[in-house]
């Protein structure tokens, strides 16, 4: 599956051409080792040199994607890509068995689960602001979590959705996107579980819209 | 898969994105599943144990100077070396392996930090914990066995 999708240049607003793909390939995990590593170890750096607490230094600081790759040929994951400008801009893990809702509407009821998500390093505004510079696009995660809903609703799961969102990221799936905050989950490591019911999953894909 | 062609929606969304943190996951969740690891970690941990030691006698370090030259704490390397059932922390792995030039995964994958279901690193890892064993000096064979181990790590 390849979609063309758009997303947005941070600094113009202007629309930019761009493809969400699910053929997802051990070459995109070393690319993010390759091309993102780097620069998140970089701003990570300057970041702390600056004074900056810990706690709002990005947590994916260490991740290994390239751990992953094994799972690709695992059919209760799905993978998700966007690239534009001849570069990946996002990669996301998802999976579709053995999870369920826990809201108390929607308990017992299947969902997608988030496994993993994340977006190219120049795209985050504070690791750029890091590199004394301004981010590149805007809405790549809006758009993998869109990606994300519709694997759900083509999944016959209505839009469900949940993840256990890093600290850095709550105000994006809570204050943007609008899950719900279902608790935090001590079997993993007390992040916050965020969830999607249908009605949200609607309104997120389709508010704003004219 | 359709998406979303609204460019109102696009652009009101990505106004409120603002480029902010999106990431979900990360090492919380290898670090869990070590925590669970199967019954293969002791032995990996022997022989990351070993490896350790050896390598260390190899470039005639003592603790406290193969600490400060990996950028280690020295409490850590002796906890690391002395006690079998001690899981040493990301950054140290990270740290010695890079000190090293050792594939940093596979260093994990031996101090009990990442699951790894390979048969061949399994076996060799246990070859190699059970040909080194403690001794003064290096000898030809803990040598021999140290330099081939050190190629097979680097090579797969």
């Amino acid at each position: 599956m390849r979609s063309p999708i758009q997303i947005v240049d941070a600094a113009t607003k202007e629309l930019v051409e761009a493809e969400l793909f699910d053929e997802v390939t051990v070459e995109h995990f070393l690319e993010t080792q390759t091309e993102w590593r780097p620069v998140v170890v970089e701003a990570a750096k300057r970041m702390l040199e600056s004074g900056a607490s810990r706690d709002v230094l990005p947590r994916h600081f260490h991740w290994d994607w390239t751990s992953k790759g094994a799972d690709l040929r695992i059919l209760a994951f799905s993978f998700f890509g966007i690239s534009a400008k001849g570069r990946l801009q996002g990669l996301m893990k998802l999976e579709s068995a053995a999870r369920s809702g826990r809201i108390v509407s929607q308990k017992g009821k299947p969902l997608i689960y988030v496994d993993y998500l994340e977006t190219a390093p120049w795209n985050i505004k504070p690791l750029m602001k890091a590199l004394g510079r301004g981010p590149e696009f805007s809405a790549v995660g809006t758009r993998l979590i869109e990606g994300a809903v519709r694997k759900s609703l083509d999944e016959g799961f209505k839009g469900r959705l949940a993840l256990h969102s890093l600290s850095t990221s709550e105000r994006f799936y809570l204050d943007v996107c609008g899950m719900t905050a279902v608790g935090r989950d001590p079997a993993k490591q007390n992040l916050l579980w965020c969830e999607f019911t249908p009605e949200q999953a609607e309104t997120f894909l389709n508010e704003g819209a004219a | 898969m359709i998406m979303n062609k609204n460019r109102d929606w696009l652009v009101r969304r990505a106004e409120q994105e603002d480029g902010c943190f999106v990431s979900v996951g990360g090492l919380v969740e290898a670090l869990e599943q070590a925590e669970q690891a199967p019954s293969n970690v002791i032995p990996f941990k022997h022989a990351f144990v070993r490896f350790l030691q050896l390598v260390r006698r190899d470039r005639k370090l003592s603790m406290e100077q193969f600490a400060k030259k990996v950028d280690i704490d020295l409490v850590e390397l002796l906890k690391i070396e002395t006690d079998e059932q001690y899981t040493p922390a990301i950054r140290t792995v990270h740290q010695i392996a890079e000190f090293l030039k050792i594939p940093e995964k596979k260093l994990m994958a031996l101090a009990g930090l990442l699951r790894v279901k390979d048969a061949q690193f399994q076996n060799a890892a246990l070859k190699f914990a059970a040909r080194s064993k403690p001794v003064e000096r290096l000898s030809q064979e803990e040598q021999s066995a140290l330099e081939e181990y050190v190629k097979f790590l680097c090579e797969r």
